[in-house]
Protein backbone atom coordinates (compact mmCIF):
# COMPACT_ATOMS: atom_id res chain seq x y z
CA UNK A 1 0.00 0.00 0.00
CA UNK A 2 1.18 3.31 -0.68
CA UNK A 3 1.68 5.42 2.36
CA UNK A 4 -1.60 7.26 2.72
CA UNK A 5 -0.06 10.13 5.01
CA UNK A 6 2.97 10.96 2.56
CA UNK A 7 0.78 11.02 -0.68
CA UNK A 8 -1.36 13.39 1.05
CA UNK A 9 1.60 15.69 2.08
CA UNK A 10 3.21 15.42 -1.47
CA UNK A 11 -0.29 16.19 -3.12
CA UNK A 12 -0.53 19.66 -1.24
CA UNK A 13 3.17 20.97 -2.08
CA UNK A 14 2.69 19.98 -6.00
CA UNK A 15 -0.29 22.72 -5.58
CA UNK A 16 2.46 25.35 -5.64
CA UNK A 17 2.72 24.23 -8.87
CA UNK A 18 -0.23 26.18 -9.72
CA UNK A 19 2.15 29.12 -9.99
CA UNK A 20 2.87 27.48 -14.03
CA UNK A 21 -0.51 29.55 -14.82
CA UNK A 22 1.42 32.98 -15.08
CA UNK A 23 3.58 31.55 -17.82
CA UNK A 24 1.00 30.48 -20.00
CA UNK A 25 -0.06 32.31 -23.36
CA UNK A 26 -3.07 35.11 -22.91
CA UNK A 27 -5.21 32.04 -25.33
CA UNK A 28 -4.54 28.23 -25.16
CA UNK A 29 -6.19 26.53 -28.56
CA UNK A 30 -7.96 29.64 -29.11
CA UNK A 31 -9.51 29.73 -25.98
CA UNK A 32 -9.20 32.27 -22.97
CA UNK A 33 -6.83 31.03 -20.20
CA UNK A 34 -9.23 32.02 -17.78
CA UNK A 35 -11.44 29.89 -18.89
CA UNK A 36 -9.09 26.85 -18.16
CA UNK A 37 -9.35 27.92 -14.18
CA UNK A 38 -13.28 27.37 -14.56
CA UNK A 39 -13.12 23.89 -16.81
CA UNK A 40 -10.17 23.09 -14.02
CA UNK A 41 -12.60 23.98 -10.88
CA UNK A 42 -15.80 22.20 -12.81
CA UNK A 43 -13.89 18.95 -13.19
CA UNK A 44 -12.47 18.88 -9.37
CA UNK A 45 -16.31 19.80 -8.17
CA UNK A 46 -17.54 16.73 -10.24
CA UNK A 47 -14.31 14.81 -9.30
CA UNK A 48 -15.81 15.52 -5.43
CA UNK A 49 -19.63 15.14 -6.31
CA UNK A 50 -18.89 11.85 -7.55
CA UNK A 51 -16.39 10.93 -4.40
CA UNK A 52 -19.36 11.94 -2.18
CA UNK A 53 -22.78 11.10 -3.83
CA UNK A 54 -21.20 7.55 -5.95
CA UNK A 55 -18.77 6.63 -3.42
CA UNK A 56 -15.81 7.07 -5.74
CA UNK A 57 -12.74 5.98 -3.99
CA UNK A 58 -10.30 8.22 -3.92
CA UNK A 59 -6.98 7.43 -2.33
CA UNK A 60 -5.43 9.91 0.95
CA UNK A 61 -8.36 11.21 1.98
CA UNK A 62 -8.92 11.44 5.84
CA UNK A 63 -11.85 9.39 7.78
CA UNK A 64 -13.77 12.65 8.61
CA UNK A 65 -13.58 13.78 5.01
CA UNK A 66 -15.82 10.98 4.51
CA UNK A 67 -19.44 12.90 4.66
CA UNK A 68 -17.80 16.49 3.96
CA UNK A 69 -15.79 18.48 1.36
CA UNK A 70 -11.76 17.42 0.74
CA UNK A 71 -9.23 19.89 1.44
CA UNK A 72 -7.96 19.54 -2.28
CA UNK A 73 -11.51 20.66 -3.32
CA UNK A 74 -10.97 23.94 -1.03
CA UNK A 75 -7.38 24.36 -1.93
CA UNK A 76 -8.43 24.43 -5.51
CA UNK A 77 -11.54 26.52 -4.87
CA UNK A 78 -9.12 28.82 -3.30
CA UNK A 79 -6.45 28.88 -6.17
CA UNK A 80 -8.96 29.05 -9.13
CA UNK A 81 -10.61 32.40 -6.28
CA UNK A 82 -7.07 34.18 -6.82
CA UNK A 83 -6.02 33.76 -10.23
CA UNK A 84 -9.46 34.21 -11.19
CA UNK A 85 -9.53 37.62 -9.27
CA UNK A 86 -5.87 38.43 -10.53
CA UNK A 87 -7.44 37.77 -14.15
CA UNK A 88 -9.80 40.47 -13.35
CA UNK A 89 -7.19 42.81 -11.81
CA UNK A 90 -8.04 42.84 -8.29
CA UNK A 91 -5.05 40.82 -6.95
CA UNK A 92 -1.73 41.63 -8.08
CA UNK A 93 0.26 39.01 -9.59
CA UNK A 94 3.11 39.37 -6.85
CA UNK A 95 0.93 38.72 -4.38
CA UNK A 96 -1.41 35.43 -6.19
CA UNK A 97 2.35 33.62 -6.70
CA UNK A 98 3.91 34.54 -3.18
CA UNK A 99 0.01 33.24 -1.30
CA UNK A 100 -0.23 30.25 -3.55
CA UNK A 101 2.94 28.68 -2.75
CA UNK A 102 2.78 29.74 0.63
CA UNK A 103 -0.09 28.22 1.42
CA UNK A 104 0.65 25.01 -0.89
CA UNK A 105 4.38 24.48 1.90
CA UNK A 106 3.12 25.77 4.99
CA UNK A 107 -0.13 24.23 5.58
CA UNK A 108 1.34 20.65 5.64
CA UNK A 109 4.64 21.80 7.82
CA UNK A 110 2.68 23.22 10.49
CA UNK A 111 0.88 19.84 10.47
CA UNK A 112 3.98 17.51 10.63
CA UNK A 113 5.34 19.83 13.26
CA UNK A 114 1.85 19.71 15.39
CA UNK A 115 2.26 15.86 15.24
CA UNK A 116 6.23 16.09 16.19
CA UNK A 117 7.28 18.73 18.22
CA UNK A 118 3.49 20.13 19.41
CA UNK A 119 1.35 23.30 18.22
CA UNK A 120 3.34 26.07 19.33
CA UNK A 121 6.56 24.75 17.25
CA UNK A 122 3.84 24.11 14.48
CA UNK A 123 2.60 27.85 14.53
CA UNK A 124 6.61 29.14 14.58
CA UNK A 125 7.89 26.83 11.90
CA UNK A 126 4.82 27.77 9.98
CA UNK A 127 5.51 32.22 10.31
CA UNK A 128 8.80 31.20 9.37
CA UNK A 129 8.02 29.51 6.25
CA UNK A 130 5.09 32.07 5.39
CA UNK A 131 7.28 34.78 5.94
CA UNK A 132 10.44 33.80 3.85
CA UNK A 133 8.29 32.84 0.92
CA UNK A 134 6.44 36.27 1.04
CA UNK A 135 9.60 37.63 1.32
CA UNK A 136 11.68 35.96 -1.37
CA UNK A 137 8.81 36.82 -3.61
CA UNK A 138 7.56 40.00 -2.89
CA UNK A 139 10.72 41.36 -0.92
CA UNK A 140 9.14 43.93 1.23
CA UNK A 141 9.06 43.41 4.79
CA UNK A 142 5.93 45.00 6.17
CA UNK A 143 3.88 42.73 3.39
CA UNK A 144 5.96 39.54 3.94
CA UNK A 145 5.92 40.18 7.98
CA UNK A 146 1.58 41.25 7.96
CA UNK A 147 1.17 38.12 5.00
CA UNK A 148 2.85 35.47 7.57
CA UNK A 149 0.85 36.35 10.42
CA UNK A 150 -2.58 36.70 9.08
CA UNK A 151 -1.87 33.46 6.86
CA UNK A 152 -0.91 31.67 10.33
CA UNK A 153 -4.12 33.29 12.02
CA UNK A 154 -6.03 32.15 9.20
CA UNK A 155 -4.61 28.24 9.27
CA UNK A 156 -5.79 28.24 12.95
CA UNK A 157 -9.67 27.74 13.58
CA UNK A 158 -11.12 24.31 12.34
CA UNK A 159 -14.72 25.31 10.68
CA UNK A 160 -16.24 22.61 8.89
CA UNK A 161 -17.99 24.85 6.17
CA UNK A 162 -14.36 27.16 5.64
CA UNK A 163 -11.98 24.90 5.54
CA UNK A 164 -8.32 26.39 6.06
CA UNK A 165 -6.92 24.94 2.64
CA UNK A 166 -9.15 28.12 1.56
CA UNK A 167 -8.86 30.36 4.30
CA UNK A 168 -4.85 30.22 3.93
CA UNK A 169 -4.87 31.51 0.30
CA UNK A 170 -7.85 34.23 0.67
CA UNK A 171 -7.82 35.55 3.82
CA UNK A 172 -4.18 36.75 3.21
CA UNK A 173 -4.51 38.02 -0.25
CA UNK A 174 -7.49 39.94 0.76
CA UNK A 175 -5.80 41.60 3.53
CA UNK A 176 -2.49 42.55 1.55
CA UNK A 177 -4.95 43.84 -1.42
CA UNK A 178 -6.35 46.08 0.78
CA UNK A 179 -3.26 46.94 2.70
CA UNK A 180 -1.08 47.56 -0.88
CA UNK A 181 -4.10 50.15 -1.66
CA UNK A 182 -3.75 52.28 2.03
CA UNK A 183 -1.21 55.69 1.59
CA UNK A 184 0.99 54.74 4.25
CA UNK A 185 1.66 51.37 2.68
CA UNK A 186 5.04 50.86 0.93
CA UNK A 187 4.87 50.04 -2.63
CA UNK A 188 4.04 46.67 -4.14
CA UNK A 189 5.71 44.97 -6.76
CA UNK A 190 2.70 44.20 -8.86
CA UNK A 191 4.03 41.75 -11.35
CA UNK A 192 6.92 39.52 -10.72
CA UNK A 193 6.52 37.55 -14.11
CA UNK A 194 6.41 40.55 -16.67
CA UNK A 195 2.60 40.67 -17.12
CA UNK A 196 0.54 38.87 -18.94
CA UNK A 197 2.48 37.05 -21.82
CA UNK B 1 -3.96 1.37 -7.60
CA UNK B 2 -2.30 1.78 -11.16
CA UNK B 3 -3.83 4.93 -11.68
CA UNK B 4 -2.05 6.45 -8.60
CA UNK B 5 0.97 5.17 -9.39
CA UNK B 6 0.74 6.99 -12.51
CA UNK B 7 -1.13 10.13 -11.19
CA UNK B 8 2.34 9.96 -8.65
CA UNK B 9 4.40 9.72 -11.69
CA UNK B 10 2.52 13.02 -13.03
CA UNK B 11 3.18 14.62 -10.34
CA UNK B 12 7.00 14.48 -10.75
CA UNK B 13 6.80 14.97 -14.05
CA UNK B 14 4.67 18.27 -13.29
CA UNK B 15 7.41 19.58 -10.24
CA UNK B 16 10.41 18.94 -12.69
CA UNK B 17 8.55 20.77 -15.91
CA UNK B 18 7.53 23.60 -13.86
CA UNK B 19 10.82 24.01 -12.42
CA UNK B 20 12.54 23.70 -15.40
CA UNK B 21 9.84 26.49 -17.19
CA UNK B 22 10.54 29.06 -14.61
CA UNK B 23 14.37 28.63 -14.55
CA UNK B 24 13.95 29.11 -18.48
CA UNK B 25 12.15 32.36 -17.49
CA UNK B 26 14.48 33.43 -15.18
CA UNK B 27 12.85 33.00 -11.94
CA UNK B 28 15.13 31.48 -10.04
CA UNK B 29 13.44 32.51 -7.05
CA UNK B 30 10.30 30.76 -7.68
CA UNK B 31 11.57 27.83 -9.32
CA UNK B 32 14.02 27.00 -6.05
CA UNK B 33 10.96 27.16 -3.61
CA UNK B 34 9.09 24.63 -5.87
CA UNK B 35 12.39 22.52 -5.58
CA UNK B 36 12.90 23.08 -1.60
CA UNK B 37 8.81 22.62 -1.29
CA UNK B 38 8.66 19.74 -2.76
CA UNK B 39 11.67 17.90 -2.46
CA UNK B 40 10.99 16.35 0.66
CA UNK B 41 7.93 15.31 0.43
CA UNK B 42 8.87 13.54 -3.04
CA UNK B 43 11.57 11.71 -1.67
CA UNK B 44 9.24 10.67 1.03
CA UNK B 45 6.96 9.41 -1.28
CA UNK B 46 9.79 7.76 -3.41
CA UNK B 47 11.51 5.94 -0.42
CA UNK B 48 7.10 4.69 0.50
CA UNK B 49 6.54 3.48 -3.46
CA UNK B 50 9.89 2.01 -3.08
CA UNK B 51 9.26 -0.22 -0.07
CA UNK B 52 5.59 -1.09 -1.35
CA UNK B 53 7.71 -2.72 -4.62
CA UNK B 54 10.04 -4.78 -2.45
CA UNK B 55 6.80 -5.97 -0.44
Amino acid sequence: MINEHIYRRFNHTVAACFVIYFLFPEYILGIQREYYILIFWIIIVTVEYLRLKQDLKILGMRDYENNRIAGFVWFATGTCLILGLYELDIFPQSLAIATIIMAAFTDPLIGEANKKFGELWGAGLGLVCSFLIYQLIIGVLFYAIIGSIIAIISERPKIKWFDDDLAMQIIPIIVLTILSLMEFSPDLPQEILGGKL
Amino acid sequence: MKITEIYIYLMYLIVIFCIISFISKEQYIIASLLFLGNVLPGYAMATSMMEKNED
